[in-house]
């Protein structure tokens, strides 16, 4: 065969005009949203330009961090506070969302008994813990407790959630089994449904403590106690470099808390059948409650 | 004694399953199924324990009728019939004994069996059903460590665990290969021997049914078209239950050599 | 049964649980308890909270006020323009630094490490105290909110995006280098195109996240419909928060099933 000649320019398929044309609409609705956006900052030009300024003096007004006055005023006691408050909260959602979330599952539980817990799993979910908070300090009375339980009752929309498709996601083969042996639905529960689920569930439990450890601390801003609390207690009176100490100490606790966890969660999944995704995708699925697919 | 009457299941949707379908099985005899798949073999096994429903007729299972019984009467009719499954339906994840021990819940009460408080004769029925199977020295091994031709064995256990009457069989080897399959059929056939357990097979393959079973049973798009002796049965018979000329896919040992 | 059954003893003997199962069990139930105690728990909590006379303050929402642009609404308004502005300025400033951070795609060895170094201490803060910090740095309202949310929102899109990234197909890339390309034309040619559903799909996550996040900085005073909770629960006037968490619930509900739309189209 001949060495073909190139095409005649004219003949060449042209590059098409469609998705280049979306292209061009989703940037400039992105580009005029952002402009939208930007004149609701009410932000002057001046403003603009001194806020980096502004930022990086406080960052360097931080430094060196006054470790030794925070020690004393306990914030090594009151990150541990931001801690048990995330654990309890953890704690009460696991064990609250477990039951529950059998009774959500579409493989095992009837319609008219699982549309209304999904219903209450998704309402605890759209809901801020940090407003549950709001509501729960107001009647309950200012401290950890209140973090805790709003910690908690969140807990039990997003692990009742993860958990009711870790269920919808097993092997239905023993449930027949025990089905066709006589057992009731309970045990059928207990001896088919749960050994297959237990060790995804318990890495959903300790993922969800870590993000809860975020969450503990942020509640101390208003007011459920830990290290939030001094952080905001600190900022108010402008000392930075009590500040940069209460900050260090919170990122040690949380990478501490998040290496030690994701290890065990490793540790827990590599004994069988984890569910079959990415970190990042197991980290998405927590924090918006949607899965990837 | 097993009699069916009449029976016919309309799947949802409108599949007819099973079409006014007469049998009767006496106590002690080895039946073997067979039949294309979407025959209605597997649907005869399941209507016979109420896994699906039978949508009219009759079924009685030693005198007591399956057909439009009560979720108690059913769990009671449940715990004397063994079920053993094509894909063995274990827990994979928890010990060989945990899944032969769940052949013993109907013996025990819910509160008990969920904290997993056996008493120590489900533990002994248990321990006894892996020995007649060959393998009581896997009792506290994980079961996804087991090969496949020892899964079936526990799935077994479980189902004798039970004391059962009835064995019911739901192709016990297709997921096998051919040495592993004939084992497993001849420990169906010697629990069948040796304590009397009226046993149902569904099968695929010919050479087995015949090489195993003593009473033929065909079924053809829902509806039996033959009861008889395996004896009695040539080539002939088993191209009019297939509907079909017999091929090499038929057969477990050619297929695999050829 | 028939046959003989062997003596029992020739039955393999349960195993003891494994001593690490044993210690990790014990110290999780001692660990609880002490925390439990240290929050001070306290079960009369339940028994006493239906009693409380705050609860009637909930009732009735008073719907006019709630409806009032001012009130209400403008806030919120306000809340969608942080959750914009952050995503846009955080997922543009993740684009690179998600190929710095990835092992696949990054420079050299002194940019993979110092980027992600400072990402994970970015992200370690919680997304609430960076808007508390920058409230105090560059004032209250709208403007620290956007900043904070920015900074978090690059935080976190830069971490999936760059494990997307490691994951990709390295052979194309390969063959870019090969052909002599020099390093960022490479990459953009060689693994731009086949994770870029992958950062449109996450910078959708990332603005939904913004928008729950943005929901709740006006308790800070960095801007948005929180600020209107905060300054109603000075007052105690639980009715109006009622009414606004009525709000915030639709506006999450409808957010979540309208990405779920997009993303369905998007896949």
């Amino acid at each position: 065969m001949a060495v073909s000649q190139p095409t005649p320019v004219e003949t060449r398929p042209g590059r098409p005009l469609g998705p280049r044309i979306w292209r061009w609409v989703i940037a400039v609705v992105i580009l005029v949203a952002a402009a939208w956006s930007v004149t609701g900052l009410n932000v002057s030009v001046d403003r603009l330009l001194n806020a980096s300024g502004d930022a990086w003096n406080v960052i360097k007004r931080m430094w060196p961090p006054a470790f030794s006055i925070e020690i004393k005023r306990g914030v090594i006691g009151k990150v541990l506070q931001s801690i048990y408050i995330a654990w309890v909260g953890t704690v009460i959602g696991a064990i609250l969302s477990l039951p529950l979330s059998f009774l959500a599952a579409g493989n095992v539980s009837p319609r008219l008994i699982r549309l209304p817990i999904r219903q209450v799993f998704n309402a605890i979910r759209s809901v801020p813990e940090l407003i549950v908070a709001v509501i729960l300090i107001a009647v309950t009375g200012l401290g950890p407790w209140a973090g805790a339980l709003a910690i908690g009752l969140h807990s039990i929309g997003t692990l009742g959630k993860l958990s009711s498709e870790a269920i919808e996601n097993i092997d239905a083969g023993p449930i027949e089994a025990v089905d066709a042996a006589g057992g009731r639905w309970i045990s059928a529960m207990r001896w088919a449904v749960l050994p297959q689920v237990l060790p995804v569930v318990v890495s959903y439990w300790l993922f969800r403590f870590e993000i809860n450890v975020r969450a503990s601390a942020v509640l101390g801003l208003i007011g459920a106690g830990g290290i939030g609390s001094e952080l905001v207690s600190q900022l108010n009176f402008r000392n930075f470099p009590e500040v940069g100490a209460v900050l260090f100490v919170t990122i040690v606790a949380v990478i501490t808390i998040d290496l030690l966890s994701s290890a065990l969660r490793r540790a827990i999944i590599q004994g069988g059948a984890g569910p079959d995704q990415s970190r990042s995708g197991e980290a998405l699925e927590d924090l918006t409650g949607m899965s990837l697919a | 004694m097993i009699r069916f009457e009449n029976v016919s299941v309309t799947y949802r949707g409108g599949v007819k399953a099973l079409r006014n379908l007469d049998l009767t099985i006496e106590d002690g005899e080895f039946v073997v199924v067979v039949g294309l798949s979407g025959a209605g073999k597997s649907t005869l096994l399941r209507v016979l324990n109420g896994l699906v429903p039978a949508t009219e007729g009759s079924i009685l299972v030693d005198g007591t009728e399956v057909v439009g019984a009560s979720a108690r009467t059913l769990r009671e009719v449940r715990s004397h019939i063994g079920m053993i499954f094509q894909t063995f339906n274990l827990v994979e994840r928890t010990t060989v004994v945990n899944n032969v021990l769940m052949g013993r819940l109907s013996t025990v009460t819910a509160w008990r069996s969920t904290f997993g408080l056996w008493p120590a004769s489900a533990r002994a029925a248990a321990m006894e059903a892996l020995e007649r199977v060959g393998i009581v020295d896997k009792a506290y091994v994980r079961a996804s460590n087991l090969s496949g031709g020892q899964q079936q064995r526990v799935g077994i256990a479980r189902a004798l665990a039970q004391n059962p009457t009835l064995m019911l069989a739901d192709e016990p080897v297709a997921a096998l290969d051919p040495v592993t399959s004939r084992q497993v059929m001849g420990d169906l056939q010697r629990i069948n021997q040796e304590l009397g357990i009226t046993t149902l097979i569904n099968l695929h393959y010919l050479d087995l049914a015949q090489e195993y079973g003593r009473r033929l049973v065909g079924l053809n798009g829902g509806e039996l078209v033959y009861d008889g002796q395996i004896e009695d049965a040539t080539p002939e018979t088993f191209s009019s239950i297939y509907g079909r000329e017999i091929s090499s896919t038929d057969v477990l040992v050619d297929h695999d050599q050829s | 049964m028939t046959a003989p059954s062997s003596p029992p003893t020739t039955w393999p003997t349960k195993p003891r649980p494994r001593v690490s199962i044993l210690i990790g069990a014990i110290l999780a139930i001692a660990f609880t308890v002490y925390s439990a105690r240290q929050v001070d728990m306290r079960f009369s909590t339940f028994a006493d909270v239906w009693t409380n006379p705050l609860w009637e303050k909930f009732w009735p929402i008073p719907w006019e006020w709630v409806f009032d642009r001012r009130n209400v609404i403008n806030p919120l308004i306000e809340t969608f323009q942080i959750a914009i502005i952050s995503t846009v300025i955080g997922c543009s400033i993740a684009l690179p630094v998600s190929f710095a951070m990835s092992r696949l795609t990054t420079p050299n060895s002194v940019t993979y490490y110092s980027s992600r170094v400072v990402m994970n201490i970015v992200r370690a803060i919680p997304d609430l105290f960076w808007a508390k910090l920058l409230v105090t740095a560059v004032g209250v309202g709208a403007f620290a909110g956007s900043w904070a949310l920015s900074i978090f929102s690059l935080a976190v899109m830069v971490k999936l995006f760059s494990e997307d990234i490691d994951g990709a197909d390295p052979r194309p890339l390969e063959a870019a280098k090969a052909a002599g390309g020099r390093h960022i034309p490479s990459v953009a040619t060689g693994v731009f195109p086949t994770v870029f559903p992958a950062y449109v799909s996450y910078s959708l996550y990332v603005f939904e996240l913004n928008i729950r996040a943005s929901l709740v900085l006006g308790l800070v005073g960095a801007g948005g419909v929180g600020r209107v909770i905060e300054a109603q629960r000075q007052f105690f006037r639980f009715g109006r928060i009622l009414g606004i968490l009525v709000i915030i619930f639709v506006v999450v509900v409808v957010l979540e099933q309208v990405s779920v739309a997009v993303r369905k189209r998007l896949v």
